[in-house]
């Protein structure tokens, strides 16, 4: 199975369960959570069920191309159902087998495993799934985003494309994945991640402290701005604001721009940002629904 | 007629480690539920779990509730009745209220003095009716490390039914038939695919196998045997201790296969093998293989990337060598082990390249030189960052080494060692395999050829964690890093605790997040067998340890702060009682020795330990417990009458002694007290609770011949200090008042 038979498959399994199918935010985000379609439709009590790609940034992860299991960015296939149904166990594993897994020729695993994300304010109680001793997915019921309370629950589903990809296509080396019609995951993406590497540690042709003062001054020009677009009741781009913040942090943390203290307070100031505009989401989101 | 009870709780995924504890939880919660509701069991209560369920049996539960009288305390007589005899509104509205006449009322007297009272005969409910009640109690009562929400509630009036993990199915039977019961789920999730959970007759086997019919179908049973049986067939064990047997053997026969035994052990258990039987409803075991190349790696390095990460258990030659393969336990009936080898070995062995890429890289750059990239990861937002850590810990360790240890010779080495400690906290093996921290400084410090004082201090500095005696490091572990070790394991803890505690932080209840409580607890276990660890026989009270740390982190002195004193000695001595009594001390024992808070910074925690040991010898001979009671009465009268400690002061008016029973007790304690110090300065409390026991017969002609308390103030203050002495001097040992019989 081919890297977007993969997604192909997914797609088609939780259409197949009353799920729209969504696409990727197009933004730089480190991962589906950070999405609209996770982040502001888990609030409320609207019923929502969606699933859709998200390739996500961790700088930190960058490799330059040469760790076989490492990637600066990857893709995550996210489903969110609201509520989360009672055999949403049973259905995920019936996902996995529409790829091609046999659970009775494996070892499948729940081992608990909790979900927090500090710069959202939001935590959830889970599990990681393990596929003979391999991590593929991270399954998630969420308690809180931005600091609320969830009602009801909605339970999260992050599978992990290319682990479960090299897994089905018996490779030990990501490059080596074919993505489709015969064209391997190296030639559509070592070039991006050699790049996206070196700019994620600053190898760039400027002075590191320059570097980090450019990454500094985006950062709050983003961050002022998501207050103003706030204040305007602009909660949609607001978030795309915030997540610019969250992704400028990330990259003046893998290139060693802040210190330790800084870090935390740049953490809180993220944090802070994500909360508000939960809160303000979650405020003016009846009214949208009565006007509607 | 009796019958059986069988309740399951069928979950999503329960986490591993819970399961002991919640089994246990079970048994305890439904004893109580069930005696609160005077439903007599004829056989113990059975308690049982997999990850995807708990359950309980009662082979034998009354089919009524027992009967009951209450007795019910109505007005006060006073005001129950006019003068003229008429019952007041307050009387016949108690007596209408319970359905009686005023005339049948009766009368009891209470301390607040004579009051109407009735008895009311209530009359046993049948069991089936009262189930409801005992299963929305245990429900309620099960407590979890945590806890989540899942759009559930009880009918209870309670509300929300947070839980360990959803609840997917109920079993609620007794003789055979569904008792009925409903988790409601809220309005906002509920709908085709959100419903309430409903008491039923039937369970769900493993997810994937069975031995006949579709797996993961409805299973229907009547009574604990044929469910026990059904689930076998379907492929789940119930009974932990089947699951245990099961995997130990197929471990141990995989093994042997292998060439090797199963490694990571230490007396045939290890952490991971209390962890899998938990984890699996249908235990295997499934051999694999890695490179021989990745055997260069160090041993910890291998062992913490398989047991941590992967759940593997290592395979060990006879001479404790890893060989090149793993055993994994899988939740599975296996058909083709190969498939599911192959692909635990391909996560294995991208693990290990990782661990051998940051091996490498690590080694370029020398250990010490990773102390300043420490400043760039924080310790504690009020204590600064490791960078300043570190220079604390190197400058506390070496004070320790020289002045609590008395080993100067070792100073610069402890230093050394104790600026190194954090050091691994800044390579890529740390970040990436954290349980290494320490263990793999020390590896590196050993790589480069340091000193073994240095480099075994720097890898056992996060031990001791376990509280007994025999929990490692040992003697052998430590060779001629032992001194070292003890300085910089100190240092380090002092200091965490110190800052931490100063900071405001405290750990509460089951969570310390920040390992303050794990931390003191090594402190006072690396103190209490500071001699069997080391060979070195100093005792150093903490206080003066104490006070370097605080001079350090550039704290005021304790003797500035009392407020900062009673924190940290509360703190400690709870660490200090909670050594002793795992080391079997009784509470009295215990109390005993630590009745004084302040001793656990001024006296060696060895020291009160040996004070508990040393009561508890004493304790149950006749001639002591004769001590403990004129002990006990003698130290009444001086707080009555005098005081605080040394008050009056010792040989207070000694001159206005005349009576023969006052010159025997001074002359005795002249010749106790000698022998008392001399005993407690060569460490022998129970040498020094045994001089005290000759006491007894002179403090009891003291008290029969002489009247403490007179009109001369002058005679009072002395026969007064005689027995101020003698509390003062016992009290140096240990307050054996508490040992006295109770009634006064």
């Amino acid at each position: 199975m081919t890297f977007q038979d993969l997604i192909l498959k997914l797609s088609a399994f939780w259409a197949s369960h009353g799920c729209l199918v969504q696409q990727p935010l197009d933004l730089e985000v480190g991962a589906g959570t950070s999405h609209p379609e996770t982040l502001f439709r888990v609030l409320g009590p609207q019923p929502w069920s969606v699933a859709y790609v998200q390739p996500s940034r961790r700088p930190d992860d960058g490799r330059f191309g040469q760790n076989p299991n490492r990637l600066f960015k990857h893709h995550q296939f996210q489903v969110i159902l609201k509520p989360s149904p009672d055999e949403v166990q049973t259905r995920y594993l019936e996902s996995l087998e529409s790829c091609g897994i046999n659970p009775r020729q494996h070892d499948i695993r729940f081992e608990e495993d909790n979900w927090e994300s500090p710069t959202l304010g939001a935590w959830g109680i889970g599990w990681q799934v393990m596929l003979d001793g391999l991590e593929i997915t991270q399954f998630t019921y969420f308690q809180q985003v931005g600091g609320i309370d969830l009602s009801p629950i909605s339970c999260e589903i992050t599978y992990g494309l290319e682990r479960i990809a090299m897994f089905l296509q018996k490779v030990d080396n990501v490059y080596d994945l074919e993505w489709g019609g015969g064209v391997k995951y190296g030639e559509v993406r070592l070039e991006e991640e050699i790049e996206q590497s070196k700019y994620a540690f600053g190898q760039v042709r400027m002075p590191p402290a320059e570097f980090a003062a450019l990454h500094r001054d985006l950062f709050e020009t983003h961050y002022g701005f998501t207050g103003t677009l706030l204040d305007s009741g602009l909660i949609w781009p607001a978030l795309e604001q915030c997540l610019k913040c969250s992704h400028l942090f990330n990259i003046l943390d893998s290139s060693g721009s802040i210190g330790v203290s800084e870090r935390t307070a740049y953490i809180l100031r993220v944090r802070q940002l994500a909360v508000r505009i939960a809160r303000a989401r979650t405020e003016t989101r009846p009214a949208a629904a009565e006007s509607a | 007629m009796d019958r059986e009870l069988l309740v399951e709780i069928g979950c999503e995924e329960m986490p591993a480690s819970w399961l002991p504890g919640l089994t246990a939880q079970l048994a305890e919660r439904l004893g109580a539920v069930l005696a609160g509701v005077r439903l007599e069991t004829g056989a113990p209560i059975e308690t049982f779990s997999t990850p995807r369920r708990l359950t309980a049996r009662v082979a034998s539960l009354a089919e009524r509730q027992e009967d009951h009288e209450e007795f019910v305390l109505g007005p006060p007589v006073s005001a129950a009745f006019k003068p003229d005899g008429q019952p007041t509104p307050a009387a016949s509205g108690f007596a209408r209220k319970h359905g009686l006449d005023v005339g049948a009322l009766e009368r009891t007297r209470t301390p607040k003095g004579e009051y109407l009272a009735c008895r009311l005969q209530h009359r046993g409910r049948a069991t089936v009716d009262v189930l409801g009640d005992v299963m929305t109690a245990l429900l309620r009562q099960l407590s979890f490390p945590k806890q989540m929400r899942w759009d559930a509630y009880l009918d209870d009036g309670r509300g929300a039914l947070p839980f360990g993990r959803p609840i997917r199915w109920l079993v609620l039977m007794y003789g055979g038939r569904v008792v009925p019961f409903v988790i409601r789920r809220s309005e906002g999730a509920q709908g085709p695919r959100v419903q309430d959970v409903r008491s039923g007759s039937s369970t769900y086997g493993h997810r994937f196998l069975t031995t006949s019919g579709r797996a993961g179908r409805v299973i229907r049973f009547k009574t604990f045997d044929e469910y026990r049986t059904k689930l076998i067939e379907n492929f789940v064990i119930l009974e932990r201790e089947e699951r245990d047997d099961r995997i130990r053997r197929q471990l141990e026969g995989h093994a042997r296969r292998l060439g090797g035994r199963v490694g990571h052990q230490v007396g045939g258990e290890s952490s991971l093998l209390r962890e899998v039987p938990d984890l699996v409803e249908y235990p295997s075991v499934v051999a694999g293989h890695f490179a021989a190349e990745f055997l260069k790696l160090p041993e910890e390095v291998l062992t913490t990337t398989m047991v941590h990460h992967q759940h593997f258990f290592p395979v060990v030659d006879d001479a404790g060598r890893l060989k090149p393969a793993f055993l994994a336990v899988v939740n599975m009936e296996v058909e083709k082990p190969e498939v599911i080898a192959r692909n635990a070995e391909r996560v294995l062995a991208a693990r290990l390249r990782d661990a051998q890429f940051f091996w490498e890289a690590d080694r370029r750059v020398p250990l010490a030189s990773r102390v300043e990239e420490l400043s760039t990861i924080l310790f504690h937002k009020g204590l600064g960052d490791y960078r300043a850590k570190a220079e604390r810990v190197a400058a506390l360790s070496r004070w320790i080494a020289a002045e609590a240890l008395g080993q100067p010779g070792m100073a610069a080495a402890a230093e050394e060692a104790g600026r190194l400690v954090k050091a691994d906290l800044a390579t890529g093996m740390v970040r990436e395999l954290t349980e290494l921290q320490g263990t793999m400084g020390g590896v590196y410090a050993r790589e480069e050829g340091l000193p073994e004082a240095v480099w075994r201090a720097v890898y056992h500095h996060y031990l001791p964690v376990g509280v007994e005696a025999d929990a490692p490091p040992t003697c052998q572990q430590l060779g001629a890093g032992a001194v070292t070790w003890a300085a910089v394991s100190l240092a380090d803890k002092i200091d965490s605790v110190v800052g931490m505690l100063s900071a405001g932080e405290r750990p509460t209840g089951s969570r310390d997040p920040l390992g303050i409580r794990r931390q003191a607890q090594g402190i006072v276990r690396l103190l209490a067998d500071l001699d069997t660890l080391t060979g070195l026989d100093a005792r150093p009270p903490l206080a003066s340890m104490v006070a370097e740390a605080r001079r350090l982190l550039q704290l005021s002195s304790l003797d500035a702060d009392p407020g900062a004193r009673r924190v940290l000695e509360g703190f400690l001595i709870e660490r200090v009682r909670f050594l002793m009594s795992s080391r079997g001390l009784e509470y009295e024992e215990v109390q005993a020795a630590t009745s004084d808070e302040g001793w656990c910074l001024s006296v060696n925690v060895a020291d009160l330990v040996a004070r508990a040991e040393a009561v508890r010898e004493v304790k149950t001979r006749p001639e002591f417990q004769g001590l403990a009671e004129v002990f006990r009465r003698a130290k009444n009268i001086v707080e009555r009458e005098a005081g605080g400690p040394l008050q009056p002061a010792w040989r207070a008016n000694v001159e206005r002694l005349a009576e023969p029973a006052e010159h025997l007790l001074r002359a005795t304690l002249d010749r106790v007290g000698r022998d008392a110090e001399t005993a407690m300065v060569a460490g022998q409390p129970l040498r020094a609770l045994t001089a005290f026991a000759t006491l007894r017969p002179a403090v009891e002609r003291f008290f029969a011949d002489v009247r403490v308390v007179v009109d001369d103030a002058a005679l009072k203050t002395a026969r007064l200090s005689l027995l101020a002495e003698l509390r003062d001097r016992v009290l140096q040992v240990a307050d054996i008042s508490i040992l006295a019989p109770k009634a006064e």
